[in-house]
This record gives structure tokens, sequence and C-alpha cells, in this order.
């Protein structure tokens, strides 16, 4: 009977995790998937999302680990609040770098995730420094377990859920066939007379804020968030390859990538616990370069939907006389 | 003999047709123009030849070989030199060197083909550590032309050469391109400027809309009112008032 | 004044010579491959660490390892480049971009395992300091110093007066045209990978000379060697070198006014003015 309840709150918690990973690769595939956006920035608006609603839940702080507020207001109020911070982060950041093109993007992501990851491991009065944040409530907390876990879990569940049919709407909306017509052909979409850089704005922010949420329910399941948490391996690399193992551009494939990626790395991380304590440090190191592996397999051989042909190259200046020639 | 033979050929940008079974051929020493309105399909012909645009259907033969879709870098070395109508050269690189990366195929010692290139476009010498992308309009079409022709082609295939030129610049632009042709290079040459194109052509293919429509001697296509009149006046292409007038004033198209 | 060189001139030379180094094949491999090439950084590293096992195994002096980790770094550029990046030629730049992001992984992580997480250095002691006081500049700053001297050279030679770096130049100023004039692209591309890739593994040697030898220290400069190549000018190979300068320059005298840990913004802060005021960068490079 202790096995089985040892093995159901495992599976729990595996899931729980795994519904925490798709909010992210639902963010990142409104990101990349609809509009086209390479944003490695994740691990940063993930940052964003889990301290501020820490801040705002979490019991006030103690002069052993000072930090900003605690100031134990209601738990949707964080989750909330973890959205629109992350939102308004995304929108500053959006509106100076968006108009890069995405390899500049992505360096650019890169550059902002770190910096908002350094200032809130430095920032000590405002997020604890090293120390993090602690005591930060987590829904269903008094019930008993298993219970506790259980309907913890439903209720990660039924977030995903929301996301997923919220997504899907806006996807199959006129506003959804704007972004994929900017993702395939951004000057024809312009051309068309849409406001591109609105909408891939939209796209931004929207998908950032759902990273930010993935922070936040990630804060509270650990109840606890520490700068180590948002260490980029876990919170961007791999929600990335999640996404595209599952199929980017496609919501269903985004939370089964969740779902499939997460059950490989713990399933590795299960064998290498077989391996003896020598390996046990190597093991981690070996579970990262199959998982950089595995992208690339993924990318060569299980990614028909991402990899289109380069469109024609039509140069400038020459756009006019090939639209004509082509007339 | 003919050189250059292309047949049937059918394809486009993407999924769409816009060549629809053309035909050009180029004799040795031969020069061959290609006229028709806006939207003819004649910078792709051209680019289909030189496999930048594809095929999906006919077939191009240089010199005996098959060359459908070929690589350009094949076609290079088979003697089939291109000029593009734009982004022609080297902007970093000085003249001198835009010449040398002409040559890069060739393993023969190329002072002479340089010698030759400067004593074609003098005005190029006193520029040759200039970086190219500094020149005026018309000596970088001198750098582009210059580029291709040492890379010792057969036929030469120039994609609108006087574009955005002042009217005394395609003068001298021609005026090369016959001194060219005279060294027994063939010259395929796609011109807006129709009327002096045909002028010195001797034969001339009018395509529309992805087809051929006349083929003839140069001479003989301006004579003919029906073809000046319905195919060779639209867009920058200036022909005058078609009844010959060969001093009509001729502004070409932007500066 | 002394004090002024021995604190921030001497070290912002070092830096940005390390930067320029990494930026040249940055700006090449973008403006030649069109990819923003992600794992870079990592063959610094991987340079570092080459050298250090001569060192370490073979007594070798760590200058004599420069060239030697030079050759066995372009290898495996060149390696990687076919087996991971070439098969999407034709492909949305951006996958090449995601695929390098995994290179860059499988790269740090294989250091850690062959290597462990500590640092490790060249010397066990640092060499004595060159009799050039007051200024406190050491034996290994002139290697450094050096190295860097006949690197840049040699690059230069390569570029201004070989057949092959004319070449890489032409490609660089635009391929489609470099393809129509007959240029082997491919072949081309490969010696962007040889000469990025060396450059590259010099640059983490003289790093791990100057700080140590960690499985990240690639990885951490890949910011900075990016705004350098940006500043310089994507495509411009001594606008990059220009670019790292200019960035090493900024990142040391930043210390004056804000905290240590705050550099990488510096760096990060220049490219993202330069991609908004001057996208073409110093020196006028490719900007889409």
């Amino acid at each position: 009977m202790e096995t089985a309840g040892g093995l159901i709150l495992f599976l729990v918690g595996f899931f729980t995790l795994a519904s925490i990973a798709s909010v992210s690769t639902l963010g990142l595939n409104i990101c990349w998937g609809v509009t086209g956006l390479f944003n490695i920035g994740i691990a940063g608006f993930y940052a964003v999302g889990a301290y501020t609603s820490a801040i705002l839940t979490a019991e006030p702080s103690v002069p052993s680990n000072p930090h900003l507020g605690g100031f134990e207001l209601p738990i949707p109020v964080g989750w909330a609040g973890a959205m629109v911070m992350s939102a308004a982060i995304a929108w500053i950041v959006g509106k100076v770098c968006l108009r890069l093109r995405a390899d500049y993007l992505a360096i650019a992501t890169i550059g902002i995730a770190e910096i908002i990851r350094i200032t809130f491991r430095n920032w000590g009065a405002i997020a604890g420094g090293s120390y993090g944040i602690h005591r930060i409530p987590k829904p269903f907390e008094s019930w008993p377990q298993p219970w506790a876990e259980i309907f913890f879990l439903l209720l990660m569940i039924a977030v995903v859920v929301v996301i997923y049919l919220v997504i899907e709407r806006g996807i199959n909306s006129p506003w959804g066939r704007v972004m994929r017509a900017i993702r395939e052909n951004e000057t024809a979409a312009a051309a068309a007379g849409k406001d591109v850089e609105r909408m891939r704005l939209q796209a931004f922010v929207y998908g950032s804020a759902l990273m930010g949420l993935a922070g936040a329910l990630s804060a509270h399941y650990l109840k606890q968030f520490l700068p180590e948490d948002t260490e980029p391996l876990t919170a961007t690399f791999l929600i990335w390859v999640m996404l595209i193992a599952g199929g980017s551009g496609n919501n269903k494939g985004a939370i089964l990538g969740a779902f499939v990626v997460w059950g490989l790395w713990t399933m590795s991380e299960f064998l290498t616990d077989l391996l003896s304590a020598e390996w046990a440090t190597r093991a981690a190191y070996i579970r990262v370069f199959l998982i950089g592996l595995l992208l690339q397999v993924v990318l060569q051989f299980f990614s028909r939907g991402i990899i289109p042909e380069k469109p024609p190259v039509i140069r400038r200046g020459e756009t006019n006389a090939v639209k004509a020639e082509a007339g | 003999m003919t050189l250059l033979t292309a047949q049937g050929m059918t394809g486009g940008y993407g999924g769409m047709d816009i060549l629809k079974g053309v035909e050009l051929a180029v004799d040795a020493g031969e020069i061959v123009v290609i006229v028709g309105p806006n939207g003819a399909g004649k910078s792709t012909a051209m680019k289909a030849i030189f496999g930048l645009v594809h095929l999906r259907e006919g077939n191009v033969t240089f010199d005996g070989q098959e060359i459908t879709n070929a690589q350009p870098e094949r076609l290079v070395r088979a003697g089939l030199g291109y000029v593009p109508q734009e982004r022609n050269i080297f902007p970093n690189l000085s003249v001198h060197e835009n010449l040398e990366m002409g040559a890069y195929t060739r393993r023969d010692d190329i002072a002479a083909a340089l010698e030759r290139v400067y004593t074609l476009f003098p005005p190029l010498v006193e520029k040759r550590k200039q970086a190219a992308g500094e020149l005026s309009g018309g000596q970088r079409q001198m750098v582009a032309f210059g580029r291709a022709l040492m890379t010792d082609p057969k036929v030469l295939m120039l994609d609108e050469p006087t574009a955005g030129l002042s009217p005394l610049f395609m003068d001298e632009i021609f005026d090369r391109i016959i001194a060219v042709n005279e060294t027994g290079v063939g010259i395929l040459m796609v011109e807006q400027n129709a009327r002096q194109a045909l002028e010195i052509a001797d034969r001339g293919y009018v395509l529309a809309t992805g087809e051929n429509r006349y083929i003839d001697t140069g001479p003989n296509l301006l004579a003919d009112r029906e073809v000046v009149e319905s195919f060779l006046g639209g867009g920058g292409g200036n022909v005058g008032n078609g009844n010959g007038d060969a001093n009509a004033p001729e502004g070409s198209g932007d500066d | 004044m002394i004090e002024f060189f021995n604190d921030y001139i001497l070290s912002a030379l070092i830096l940005g010579s390390i930067y320029a180094l990494g930026a040249i094949g940055i700006s090449m491999i973008y403006a030649i491959l069109r990819f923003a090439h992600f794992a870079h950084g990592d063959l610094l590293t991987l340079g570092a660490y080459f050298a250090f096992e001569l060192v370490d195994r073979f007594r070798a002096h760590p200058v004599i390892s420069i060239p030697i980790a030079m050759v066995t770094v372009a290898i495996v550029a060149v390696g990687i480049d076919y087996a991971f990046y070439r098969p999407f030629r034709k492909s949305r730049p951006i996958i090449m971009v995601i695929a390098s992001f995994g290179i860059a992984l499988m790269l740090r992580s294989t250091f850690q395992l062959l290597w462990g997480t500590d640092d490790q250095y060249y010397w066990s002691i640092q060499p004595p300091l060159e009799s050039l006081e007051p200024f406190l500049v050491g034996a290994k700053h002139l290697y450094i110093g050096g190295a860097v001297i006949v690197l840049i050279s040699a690059t230069h030679y390569l570029l201004a007066y070989t057949r092959t770096g004319k070449a890489m130049r032409a490609m660089s100023d635009d391929p489609d045209l470099a393809r129509v004039t007959g240029i082997p692209t491919e072949r081309i591309v490969i010696w962007t990978w040889i000469v990025g890739a060396s450059l590259a593994a010099a640059a983490g040697v003289l790093l791990g000379m100057d700080t140590r030898i960690k499985f990240d220290m690639g990885w951490n400069l890949l910011l900075p060697m990016f705004a350098a190549a940006i500043l310089g000018g994507l495509g411009r190979p001594y606008g990059a070198i220009a670019g790292g300068m200019v960035i090493g320059g900024l990142e040391e005298l930043s210390t004056l006014v804000i905290p240590g840990d705050y550099k990488s913004a510096v760096a990060f802060g220049v490219m993202v003015l330069v991609l908004i005021f001057r996208p073409q960068g110093i020196f006028k490079g490719r900007v889409l």
C-alpha cells in the first residue's frame, strides 16, 4: 500500500509539473507557432510571474529573509498579478525589440532574461536575493494528503484546459488568421493593410503573460521560489524542445510535447539515479546532452511543419519588378 | 552554331507559373534581345536559364550540355555569364577585387583578361582600388559587366543593363555591349529600352504574359507596326511614337 | 594615471581583443550563413579545454597550444556544421539558430562531463611579472598581446590578399551574387567555419590564460560578442574587431559607475541601441 501511495504521489507530481510546463509551451506557441516570434527569454518572464505572485501572496518577510511584501493577498490575485506584470514587462520589451528580425529578437530576449534573472538575484530587498521567497500559499494545502496534491493537479489541469480553449477560440478567430498570415509572409500581410507591429506585440504580450503564469503556478506548487528555479535549462530550453517535439503551431502539440518531453526528462533522471554514486553528477550532464541531441533529431527528422522551404528571395527594390513580372 | 537553347520553359516562383513554355536561342556571336511589356516574364526567363528560378517543365542546353536547373557554379565554368539587374556588384570589395571575383573559377592567368576589361571601361582604371559601392550608377554597371566578362563567357546574359541610367550612359553601355560582342561573345539581353536594343540585335524575342509572341530579327521587329504598338509600349519602354523617329526624346525610368 | 591603466585600460584591451576574435567569426557566419550562431561561445571554451589538455598532459606551453587548439576546433566546427547545420541550408535561418542553441547545450554538458565544474588554470602559479614597472603587466599579458597581434594580422592578410579571403568577403557582401559569379559557395562556407572557429578557439585559450578555464566561460561571452559583431556591422570583419574593442572598453569602464554584476547589461544596452538607431552598425554591414 505504501508503494502504491508513493507511486500515486509520484504520478501526481509528474503530471502537475507537466501541466505547468504546458502553460509555458502554450504561451510560447502563441509567440512562435502562431506568429513566428522567437522568444528565448522564457525564463525571464517565468521569473517575473513567480516573484510577483510570491510577493503578493506570501507571508510577510522576516528579518532573516527580507523581501518586498508578503502581502498575503488571495492566491488568484497573485496569479492575476503575475500575468499582468509579465505582460507589462513584455510590452516594454516588445515595443523596443519586436521590430528586430528573428535572430536579433532571439539575442535580445536572451539578454533581457539574463538581466531579469540577475536583477532578481541581486535585489535582496525586493526578491529575497539568493534566498528567494518562502512560505508561499498553496491551494488546498490544508487538505489531507494525498488529496491536497490530487486536487492541486486537478486545478492545474483545469487551468490548462481553460487556456487551451481560450487560445483555440483566438486562433480560429479573424485575429488568429491574421496572425498566421503574418507568420507566413509578413510583407504580404503588411501590404494588405494589417497593423503587423501591433499584432506581433499582442502575441508577444499574451504569450509572455502565460509564461509568467507558469512561473506563478510553479512558485505556489513548490511554496517557495529561488533564483535557481529560473535556471534557463529547464525554464527555457526544455520548453522549446517540448514545443518543437510536439509540433509547433499546434496547441495540442504544445501540450503533448510538454508531457512527452517531461516524461523523457524524468525517465532519464530515473535511469541515471540507478547509476553508481560516482556517476551521479555526471549523469545530470549526460541528460542535458541527450536533450540537446533530441532537439537535433527532432529538428531534422520529425518536424515537417516547422521547416518550410525558404520563401522565394525577393530582393528589395526588385519587389515591384517581380510583382510586375509575376502579374 | 547555336550555343544556348531553351525550350518549353515552364515555371515560376513558389507554385505559380510565370513562364508558360518559353523558348529562346542564342547562336555564337549573336546579340539576342528579349523585349515585352511589364510582367511578361523576361527577367524570369533569364533567371530560369541560369537556374535561379525552378523550371518544372522544359529544358535548357548550353554548348551541348544539358543545364536545366543546374547550379550557377557549373554554368559559369561552362561559359555562361550573368549580370543581374540589381545588386550586381560586391559593394565592399574594390573594383579590382570585384573583377578578380569574376575570375574565381578560372585557373589560367587572368592578367590579360583584366587588361581587356580596363581597356573596355577606362573610367574604372583610376577607381580600381575604390570600394565598388561608392561608385555612381553607371560606373557600377561597368563593374558588373566587367566582372561577368572576367568569367570568359561564351554567352553573356544581361538583365536590363541600362536600367536607371541616364541617356548618355545608356549609349555608352550599348556601345560596350557591341564591342564585347565583336570579340565573339554572344549576348542575351533583357531590355526595357526596346527600341535601342532591337536596333543592335541580330534577333529579338517578344514575350508577353509568359509566352513567346514574336521571333524575328531586330530590324524586322522594329519595322512591324503591330509589334511596336501592341508590345513595346509598356512601362518604362521607350519606342517614341512608333513611326521610326530615331530622335524621339527618350527619358528612361529613374536615374 | 598609471593606476587607471592598470585597473582599467589593460583589462579593457585584453577583454576587447578576446571579444574581437570571437566576434569576427560570429559576424562572418551571420553574413555568409545568415544565422546567429549560438554555439560560438562554446567553441571558445572548446579551444580553452583542448589547450588545457595539452598543457596538462604534455607540459606544452600554453602559447604553443594555441595553434593546435585552433586546428582541432576548426575541424570539430566543420564536422558540427556538416552534421547539424548543413541539413538546414535551405530552411528558414531561425531553425539553424535553434539547432545551434542545442549544440551549445551539448557542448557545455560535454565540458562538464569531461572536465567537471571546477575552475582550471594553465599555470599552477602565475608566471612572473615582466619588469615593466610600474605597469602591472605580466608575462601572460605579453603572450596574450602578442598572440592577438599575430592573429589579427594573419586574419587581415587572409581577407585582403588571398583569393579565399576575398571570396569570403564577397559572400559576406552578397551570397546570392557570389553564387551567380560562380564562386563555390559550399567551399567558402567551410572556410568560414575554419576561420571563425579557429579564431574563437584562440580567443578561448587567451581568455583561459587571462582568467580561468570553466565550462561556461564561452557561453557567458556570447552576448557581448554578438553585441560587438552587431556594433561593427555584421559581415564586416574589421568592424567586428572595432566592435569588440569598444564593447570591451565600455564593459571595463562601466564598473566605474555600475556594480560589476550588471556588466552584461552594458553589452546588451549597446546592442539594443545599435539595433534601434543604426542597425547596420558602424561599418555598414548586413541588416537583413
